[in-house]
């Protein structure tokens, strides 16, 4: 691992000369009118970014956006024209990434290189570079150490910026990394920083730490066995079934595909995130649904993070940022349901089966 | 507080109901609580931070709630509209509720804001209350605190917008809109969204696009509030629950001020009273007919 | 963002879509023809029972697919075929075109008209005065100009 050192002004010229290259660069912005709102956004200039704040959003639309065209089609007198739509995204330095948030995308990267490469996916991570930052750990919602991550997690991450006086220590994690600094990062001379910075981390993970103590790994298997335990009766009563969680969260990769024509002759098939918090999910159709209470769904989603995922890819599918209990409007919160799962597995270890 | 958990407790000790749904402090913010252990009821609070609209729960869509057997349902004054709305499109049966009606001295805009109501936190909807007490309830309970702050961070809102040109508001809606990410939060949170099967959720065919695109954005959320007219309560969970922060609020509240205007309806607490769109007037204004 | 209006130029012919009831309106448009009364040609027409037939979507569809302007036509008040349909189709579209120019779309757009089976000469009126309307306003573009826009 190296560690080098970055003043603020070197970032600020680093950032120009990025933007200036036709790089996108993307950081949390706070907004002017509201600002309980921030957002991952394209920056024109470096002191636009606000680093720092806990985007509401997380990071993933800029590798899997809301909505992409796969590919265009014409139709003319019985004969279709497809059209690929170009592999080549522009390049993208996302700029005070959250540790989780960068996690993620490593987590990931492993579902869309399985039984299928998504290529649009690599294509866009390929062009990408992250440089997050360390977090201090925001509030009570926050479970990150108890999912694997950790509020320092370097995962994902190409370098990982540590704010100290005057800049910020780097800490290289890969090439890619090391090469957006290039001679801009220089070597730590004063070895009290590196004390500090770990007296940073140190502070960071014990803030997060007492929010939910760590997700024990027989937890995939007691899941899988307790698919038909009464807690899921009542699990999701409040729940309203918007999804707002999945749209926000730095795992959920579900997507629709949809076929819009404009017009008579041609069209587009377009890839839009979808849930499995909504109804129309899995609906069948002969108009079965297979999930058809909000109960059910929301057990897959539990399921889906805490069991499926890690039993298949050896990770779990959440990083613990705590989005989709700050957004629920129903007051649904994830960490006190893994919580009590986990409470139910200490009690019954065996499991009650199906 | 204490007289509402004791009467939900007496409800639920004796057997009236099998569970009742109120507010409780979750571990971040107030959220809706669905008590069916009598020795729980103490969970139950009311404060200014309460501000869910919970009669979403007696929407028929809500089959696990209604498997828990009949309920008593803690309402605000401006809550019972859409109780009273529920029972007036036949959606629930007024006789198969208990209504425990809260007295209320206005609501925050978020429930994980802090309780204090200040002009900047108070809820649109508290301006000009008139049911702080409500009207139609099986218990009436707890104090009546002080009325809210005044705010008048809506109708300026409202005037703004009037004064803009077409163009100006266009510009306005279409920044606003591109936000939606089509979650259907403000649909799935809206009590008076009661239709089993959703049009935007139809495919054949398709009426409204699925994707996040304006054109599917803007038709989406025309349709939702031209479907909320004269049903909406303005209780303002979809605004609430929005989680691209689209000030949904004011397209329903533009809706509700024509048919006020109009068809001389306000959202009403009385379940016998007729839903305007579904009734007329042989002379009803056609100024903008030809 | 190209200005709503700034198409509108010489040789364009608006796209106008309308929706009709069968008993008044759409025979009084088969009036229109039989009596040979001259009006532009620009005019779509879907036949349907009844004005309250017509869902604010089906003008929102018709938007989204190409129209400039649509024509919502049925029974006078009190001539309703079906007695009373047209009434609850005024409420609707009292508040479905105050919505549009609350979003910011130009009303104008939307006619709705009563025309009745024996009024030939007002269908030939309304199709001529929206297509001249529509004209003026150009080609209506609201839905398709930001499609495909960067986001975010």
């Amino acid at each position: 691992m190296t560690i080098k050192m970055i003043s603020h002004e070197d970032l600020a010229a680093l950032v120009a000369e990025l933007i200036a290259a036709d790089t996108r660069v993307i950081a949390p912005v706070q907004a002017k009118e509201n600002p309980a709102a921030t957002d991952y956004k394209r920056i024109q200039r470096f002191e636009d970014a606000t680093l720092g704040f806990l985007p509401r959003r997380s990071l993933k639309e800029f590798l899997l956006p809301q909505s992409e065209v796969l590919l265009r089609f014409q139709q003319h007198k019985g004969e279709v024209k497809l059209e690929e739509v170009p592999l080549t995204p522009p390049k993208q330095v996302i700029l005070g990434a959250k540790p989780c948030d960068a996690a993620g995308l490593d987590i990931l990267d492993k579902v869309m290189n399985w039984d299928y490469r998504d290529e649009l996916w690599f294509a866009r991570r390929e062009a990408t570079t992250i440089v997050s930052l360390l977090c201090p750990g925001l509030d009570c919602s926050c479970f990150c150490t108890a999912v694997g991550v950790g509020p320092d997690s370097t995962r994902g991450s190409d370098v990982m910026l540590i704010p100290m006086e005057g800049g910020y220590l780097a800490q290289i994690v890969t090439e890619k990394g090391e090469a957006l600094l290039g001679s801009r990062a220089q070597e730590v001379t004063d070895s009290s920083l590196m004390a500090k910075a770990e007296e940073l981390r140190q502070a960071a993970r014990k803030k997060v730490e007492q929010n939910l103590p760590v997700v024990p790994a027989e937890m995939p298997d007691w899941l899988a066995n307790n698919f038909g335990h009464a807690y899921w009766q009542t699990v999701a009563l409040r729940c309203h079934g918007c999804g707002a969680c999945a749209s926000i969260c730095p795992t959920c990769h579900c997507f629709d595909i949809a076929d819009e024509r404009d017009g008579v002759e041609g069209g587009v098939r377009r890839r839009n995130w979808d849930s499995c918090q909504t109804g129309k999910f899995t609906v069948h159709a002969s108009g079965h649904n297979p999930r058809n209470t909000q109960n059910e769904r929301f057990r897959q989603r539990v399921m889906h993070k805490f069991s499926i995922y890690p039993l298949r890819f050896g990770d779990l599918l959440c990083t613990g940022c705590g989005r989709c209990v700050r957004i629920c409007p129903a007051g649904m919160n994830l960490p006190e349901i893994v919580g009590q799962l986990m409470e139910l597995a200490g009690k019954e270890p065996q499991g009650s089966g199906q | 507080m204490n007289e509402m958990r004791e009467l939900a407790a007496k409800l639920l000790t004796e057997g009236t109901v099998k569970v009742v749904i109120g507010y409780e402090e979750g571990p971040a913010g107030v959220r809706p609580a669905f008590v069916t252990d009598p020795a729980k009821a103490d969970t139950l609070i009311f404060d200014s931070r309460c501000v869910q609209n919970l009669a979403v729960y007696l929407n028929p869509r809500r089959s696990d709630v209604a498997k828990l057997g009949k309920l008593a349902i803690v309402v605000k004054g401006c809550d019972a509209k859409a109780v009273a709305g529920l029972v007036r499109e036949h959606q629930v049966k007024r006789e198969d509720l208990v209504i425990i009606g809260v007295r209320c001295g206005g609501v925050v805009r978020c429930a994980d804001m802090a309780a204090e109501l200040t002009a900047d936190t108070v809820a649109d909807r508290c301006q000009d209350c008139e049911v702080r007490e409500p009207k139609l309830y099986d218990y009436l309970v707890l104090p009546l605190p002080p009325p809210p702050p005044k705010s008048t961070r809506r109708e300026d809102k409202m005037a703004e917008l009037a004064k803009m040109t077409a163009e100006e508001r266009w510009a306005y809606w279409s920044e606003q809109l591109e936000r939606c990410i089509r979650c259907n939060a403000c649909r799935e949170v809206c009590p008076m969204c009661f239709c089993v099967q959703c049009v935007a959720d139809k495919s054949q065919p398709q009426w409204i696009p699925t994707s996040p695109t304006l054109q599917g954005n803007v038709m989406w959320q025309m349709t939702r509030v031209l479907h909320q007219a004269g049903r909406c309560v303005d209780c303002q969970e979809c605004e609430r629950a929005c989680p691209a922060d689209i000030p949904l609020g004011l397209l329903n509240r533009h809706v509700a001020q024509n048919v006020e205007k109009r068809f001389d309806y306000k959202a009403s607490d009385d379940p016998s009273v007729a839903a305007p769109m579904g009734e007329y007037r042989t002379d009803d204004d056609e100024e903008f007919i030809i | 963002m190209p200005s709503e209006t700034s198409a509108a130029g010489t040789g364009y012919e608006p796209k106008i879509v309308a929706f009709v009831c069968t008993w008044c309106t759409y025979t009084g448009a088969d009036l229109a023809g039989t009596s040979r009364l001259q009006m532009p040609s620009n005019v779509r027409v879907v036949r349907l029972n009844c004005s309250s037939r017509v869902d604010p979507l089906f003008v929102m569809k018709a938007f989204e697919r190409g129209a400039d302007g649509v024509i919502v036509s049925g029974c006078h008040p009190g001539d309703c075929h079906y007695s009373t349909g047209n009434y609850f189709a005024r409420r609707r579209f009292a508040i479905f075109r105050e919505l549009l120019d609350f979003m910011g779309v130009d009303a104008r757009r939307l006619t709705i008209s009563w025309v009745s089976a024996s009024q030939g000469g007002k269908w030939r009126d309304v199709v001529s005065e929206t297509v001249a309307r529509v004209k003026e306003l150009g080609p209506f573009n609201r839905y398709r100009q930001v499609e495909g826009a960067e986001r975010p």
